[in-house]
């Protein structure tokens, strides 16, 4: 078995009722997942990205070819126990409650009362729904069902995890500890095949893309690949004074190269962070879910010893806690004219909270040159701010400090 | 297993928190009390009684059919159509389990509800005559007629074939046929008219009918011989004179010494209603072939005969209490049977069509008996081919009228186990587990995903 995923000239036509007006929706398609990558499908709606796992789940019949899933077929009960699944809209049973439904999904792996117990408190936790997790999952709103969605994609371990457009609808904290998640989970040796439009989230969790284009193949590779920029170089520094930077130019002008300077730019992503974690510092009543950046400790450790899945995978697990590890973002270079329409949404956020705490930061210089190496270092000192917030919180509502640390190991290396 | 379980646990949950079975439950528990009190019948208790078995359980039986169909189709059609099925048969369950899964649960919550029901409606049945005033006659008719399970002897009708050929013949030789006629129809005429000669009593004679196997229940009790008269010339104040026999079947027939009583009275009737004559249960010999014979009173000056369902004897052979029991299972056969069918229908089709399906063919089976009868008739006139098709769906329908429970519990006849029995093995073994059968196997083929516009 040496590919997680694998399909043979897959082939998927609809036909109408009558045999006539057929749609190629997936076109002699041979795709390979390599075992612990992630691997993303992009492409323009109706290219056939969901035909495409709906045929390894067993959900549609291919016309012509086959898939292979772990080395099996997709519909499958033993493949199917090895495999998290979420379809590309949260399709739940209204009627139960948060709780109910992960305890209904448990119970369909066969999944032991104490370990259902434990894995859905987990994942209420991670998911940050354990506050509504009594009412029913009807009355959530769309981000609320999709977290509950991904909560039900992970109750087994699986060993492959296979998401439909995981992040729409989620807030920018669940999409990055979704993010966060993926990595964790490759980390520990497991599989994503994921599909998605949101270029930038594949591009900071995807080991390998393949772009669609009406059911077939048109590009592949690895992301690093396909995007880095061999002609450019950029170097990133603490704040430094004018005359040194001067001297850089200078040296670089001797290359007969040229160079930007400008100060980088903080994603919105990560003020967007920040902010709402000062909104849950104060402890702000909130009916929706509650984001944090916690990963479910099942998900990333061994929990219940007498849980063999829990088992083998803690076995992958690298050491936590070092930076290095979960290090989930590239840096890319900030075209300070693509900045500006940042700096006018920051500024107009800004002016609406709380002054104090959402002063622009500007501590780093940034040069972007050529052709000068650099290794991608970020602004340290804004993730500690964040985290410490987090998991200051975390501490302040009685959390152990392996959690503390954990977090901080999830987080570091954000930017 | 466990994802069986977990399926059915989660159908029963869908339909308690959707509502749908509430409905029916505010329903039922809104029309059993009132019917219990404003149900009079024909005004004396035993009517009241009947009256109140028969509503009630027909419109709980009626309530819960229609749920089973509902629900039935519902929670599998709205998983496929609300695709909640794609997270559910993506985990490990195979796909029939998915589908028993289904079928457990609504069979569970039939079981229930049937069982609540039941219970209500049995509890008020009995509490009916204390909170009644109700005469001591009125009671013992009740006890007699109503409270009791009573195994029914009929006389089949005597085969006169033979008799019939001759008397064809004879009219052949004479060249007396009527060349207006079919053959068929000389000789129905001739069979109903011997027949009927069989029934039938001129003034001082004499009608036996011999019945094998009676095995009362109780040696106290009485026998009952239930009749209608039906008479050749109306006598002027519509009743007639009948003198009755009842014991050992060798005194009646050959006049041989009998060990047990022989019971002989008369008795004045009305014609063209039923009657029933307790006899004591005594006078059944050891053996169990009892004699019942009728003597056509010289007072009575017109012959007096017997419908062809006119002469039955009725003994209690079981409780109240066990035939209500037997009853119920019967109603549960048809949930169960009805269930599969809702599940095999949502199968492949979407939820309106396939609710129509089974309304349609639950409505067809509950008069089956009628549907069969006018197939049979048409199928003399249309083709063969036709006919036969025809002729096994509809074998394939249950028969619900057949083995309806009102049937049993308002005239107070015995519901045998051996009966139960053969409506199980019919209606659940061979019919429901066929349609279950077919039904797994167009969703093991079926593409889920699959969108039916
Ligand atoms: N059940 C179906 N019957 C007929 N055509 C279908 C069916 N399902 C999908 N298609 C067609 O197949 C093509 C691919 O659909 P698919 O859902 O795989 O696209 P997608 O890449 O997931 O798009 P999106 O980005 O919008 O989710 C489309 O042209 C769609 O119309
Ligand atoms: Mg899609």
């Amino acid at each position: 078995m040496e590919y997680a995923v694998e399909t043979f000239s897959l082939t998927k036509i609809f036909s109408d009722w009558w045999g006539r007006a057929k749609v190629y929706a997936v076109d002699d398609l041979n795709l390979q997942v390599h075992h612990n990558e992630v691997f993303g499908l992009l492409g323009p709606n109706g290219s056939g990205k969901t035909t495409i796992l709906k045929m390894l789940l067993g959900l549609l019949y291919p016309t012509k070819g086959r898939a292979l899933v772990l080395g099996g077929d997709g519909a499958d009960p033993k493949i199917n126990s090895r495999i998290g699944f979420l379809p590309e809209e949260s399709y739940l049973y209204r009627y139960l409650n948060a709780r109910e439904t992960l305890d209904f999904y448990g119970r369909l792996f066969g999944l032991s009362a104490k370990v259902r117990k434990t894995r859905i408190e987990a994942l209420l936790d991670m998911v940050g729904l354990t506050a509504v997790a009594n009412r029913p999952v009807g009355t959530f709103s769309k981000g609320m069902a999709r977290r509950i969605g991904l909560a039900q994609a992970l109750i087994n371990d699986p060993d492959l995890l296979i998401l439909d457009e995981p992040t729409t609808g989620l807030d920018p904290i669940g999409t990055r500890q979704i993010k966060d998640l993926i990595r964790k989970l490759v980390e520990r040796g497991k599989t994503v095949l994921l599909c998605s439009h949101l270029l930038a989230d594949v591009e900071d969790v995807c080991d390998r893309i393949a772009i669609l284009y009406g059911g077939k193949i048109h590009t592949q590779g690895r992301v690093r690949d396909l995007l880095q920029q061999t002609n450019k170089r950029q170097i990133t520094t603490d704040a430094i004074s004018d005359a040194t930077i001067e001297k850089i130019k200078q040296l670089i002008r001797n290359e007969d190269a040229d160079c930007v300077v400008t100060s980088p730019m903080d994603k919105l992503e990560t003020f967007f962070i920040k902010t709402v974690a000062a909104a849950q510092q104060q402890a702000q009543a909130t009916s929706g879910a509650v984001s944090t950046t916690k990963i479910s400790d099942f998900l990333t450790r061994q929990t219940t010893s007498e849980d063999i899945l829990d088992k083998l995978a803690s076995a992958m697990v690298s050491q936590e806690g070092s930076p290095e590890s979960a290090t989930t973002e590239k840096v890319v270079p900030v075209e300070s004219s693509e900045s500006q329409p940042d700096e006018q949404l920051l500024s107009k956020l800004t002016g609406s909270a709380e002054p104090s705490q959402l002063e622009p930061v500007v501590r780093d210089e940034k040069v972007t040159a050529q052709p000068v190496e650099s290794e991608a270092a970020q602004a340290e000192q804004i993730k500690k701010n964040i985290l410490d917030r987090l998991t200051g919180r975390s501490r302040s509502q009685g959390e152990d400090e392996e959690q503390t640390d954990k977090l901080q190991a999830g987080d570091v290396g954000d930017a | 297993m466990h994802s069986i379980w977990a399926i059915a646990t989660n159908t029963i949950k869908q339909a308690v928190r959707m509502k749908v079975a509430a409905v029916f439950l505010i329903l039922l528990f809104v029309l059993l009390p009132v019917m219990g009190f404003s149900a009079t019948g024909d005004g004396t208790l035993k009517g009241r009684l009947q009256t109140f078995v028969s509503y009630g359980l027909s419109l709980t039986s009626f309530l819960l059919c229609l749920l089973t169909i509902i629900i039935s189709i519902y929670s599998v059609t709205s998983d496929i159509e609300q695709r909640q099925i794609y997270t559910v048969i993506t985990k490990p369950i195979r796909r029939f389990e998915f589908l028993l899964g289904k079928l457990l649960g609504v069979v569970l919550l039939d079981v229930v509800l049937l069982s609540l029901f039941a219970t209500i409606i049995y509890t008020i049945t009995i509490y009916i005559p204390e909170f009644l005033n109700t005469t001591e006659a009125e009671r013992i008719q009740a006890n007699n007629e109503f409270f009791t399970a009573r195994a029914a002897l009929t006389v089949p009708a005597v085969d006169v074939s033979r008799e019939v050929e001759d008397t064809y013949r004879k009219l052949e030789r004479s060249n007396a046929l009527p060349d207006n006629i079919s053959h068929e129809e000389i000789i129905a005429r001739l069979t109903m008219q011997k027949q009927l000669a069989k029934r039938a009593a001129d003034v001082g004679q004499v009608l036996v009918w011999e019945f094998d196997n009676v095995k009362p229940r109780d040696p106290n009790g009485n026998l009952f011989i239930k009749f209608k008269y039906d008479v050749a010339v109306n006598p002027p104040d519509m009743q007639v004179y009948g003198r009755w026999f009842a014991g050992d079947y060798q005194y009646i027939r050959y006049g041989t010494e009998s060990e047990t009583p022989i019971y002989d009275r008369i008795h004045k009737h009305s014609v063209r209603n039923f009657h029933e004559i307790a006899v004591p249960v005594d006078v059944v010999p050891e053996h169990g072939h009892l004699a019942v014979a009728f003597l056509n009173d010289p007072l009575n000056n017109t012959v007096i005969f017997f419908p062809p369902d006119g002469i039955e004897v009725l003994y209690k052979a079981d409780t109240f209490t066990g035939n209500f029991v037997r009853a119920v299972l019967l109603i549960l056969f048809r949930l169960i049977f009805l269930a599969c069918l809702g599940i095999l229908a949502s199968t492949f089709l979407s939820f309106p069509v396939a609710i129509l399906l089974c309304l349609v063919l639950f409505s067809t089976a509950c008069v089956s008996g009628f549907v069969i009868e006018s197939f049979s008739f048409m199928s003399e006139n249309i083709s063969v081919i036709y006919s036969y098709t025809i002729k096994l769906v509809i074998q394939l329908l249950p028969k619900f009228d057949k083995f309806n429970p009102t049937n049993f519990l308002v005239p107070a006849r015995l519901l045998s186990w051996s009966l139960l029995a053969e409506c199980a093995a019919v209606m659940v073994c061979i019919k429901a587990f066929l349609l279950l059968l077919l039904a797994l196997l167009i969703f093991h083929f079926r593409e889920i995903a699959k969108i039916i516009v």
